[in-house]
């Protein structure tokens, strides 16, 4: 099964629920603050992903690491290359 | 290490995100067991607009998303008729 499948699957199974559960296809007796609160939950759970995206960007953008020693050896091939370069005859 | 400027505008992004799921928890999970005269529904709108506010800001994104692509692809494709 795929990645996609399997989301497909898993929210056709939880918007399956939500349906049974939010027009009352079972004939269940929820009480009235359950109903409220099951009412808006696809808009809920999609901010709640919304706010974690934007929380993860955040904790990343400020966690963001320099790579000290790959650029030291970076510039050391570059001044190595350069070095090989001229000895061929290159002019910089 | 990040600079200066990169860690407050992270740090400002999570206290974004933070707050916004702190306040629209308590709007949509705590209010409805919590009895309506109570003081703390004063701090909220009404509970269609949990729904409404957050679809109609969806909808203006992907409106606007729409555009900026449309443009994009527009803008890359004008100088190649240009040159046939």
């Amino acid at each position: 099964m795929t990645k996609l499948a399997e989301w497909l699957l898993a929210l056709s199974v939880l918007g399956a629920a939500w349906v049974t559960l939010n027009f009352n296809l079972l004939g269940l007796d929820l009480p009235p603050p359950l109903q409220q609160l099951l009412w808006p939950l696809p808009v809920y759970l999609l901010v709640v992903f919304g706010c974690y995206s934007l929380a993860t960007i955040g904790y990343r953008v400020a966690t963001f690491n320099d790579c000290e020693d790959a650029a030291r050896e970076l510039q050391q091939q570059i001044s190595e290359a350069k070095r090989d370069l001229a000895l061929k005859g290159l002019k910089f | 290490m990040a600079t200066g400027s990169d860690r407050l505008a992270g740090a400002g992004l999570v206290a974004l995100s933070s707050i916004i799921f702190v306040y629209y928890s308590v709007w949509v999970i705590l209010l409805p067991f919590i009895d309506s005269d109570h003081v703390i529904h004063n701090f909220f709108l009404s509970r269609e607009y949990a729904v409404l506010l957050p679809l109609s800001a969806a909808l203006v994104l992907l409106f606007f998303i729409g555009i900026f692509v449309t443009f994009i692809m527009w803008k890359s494709r004008s100088p190649k008729k240009k040159s046939e």
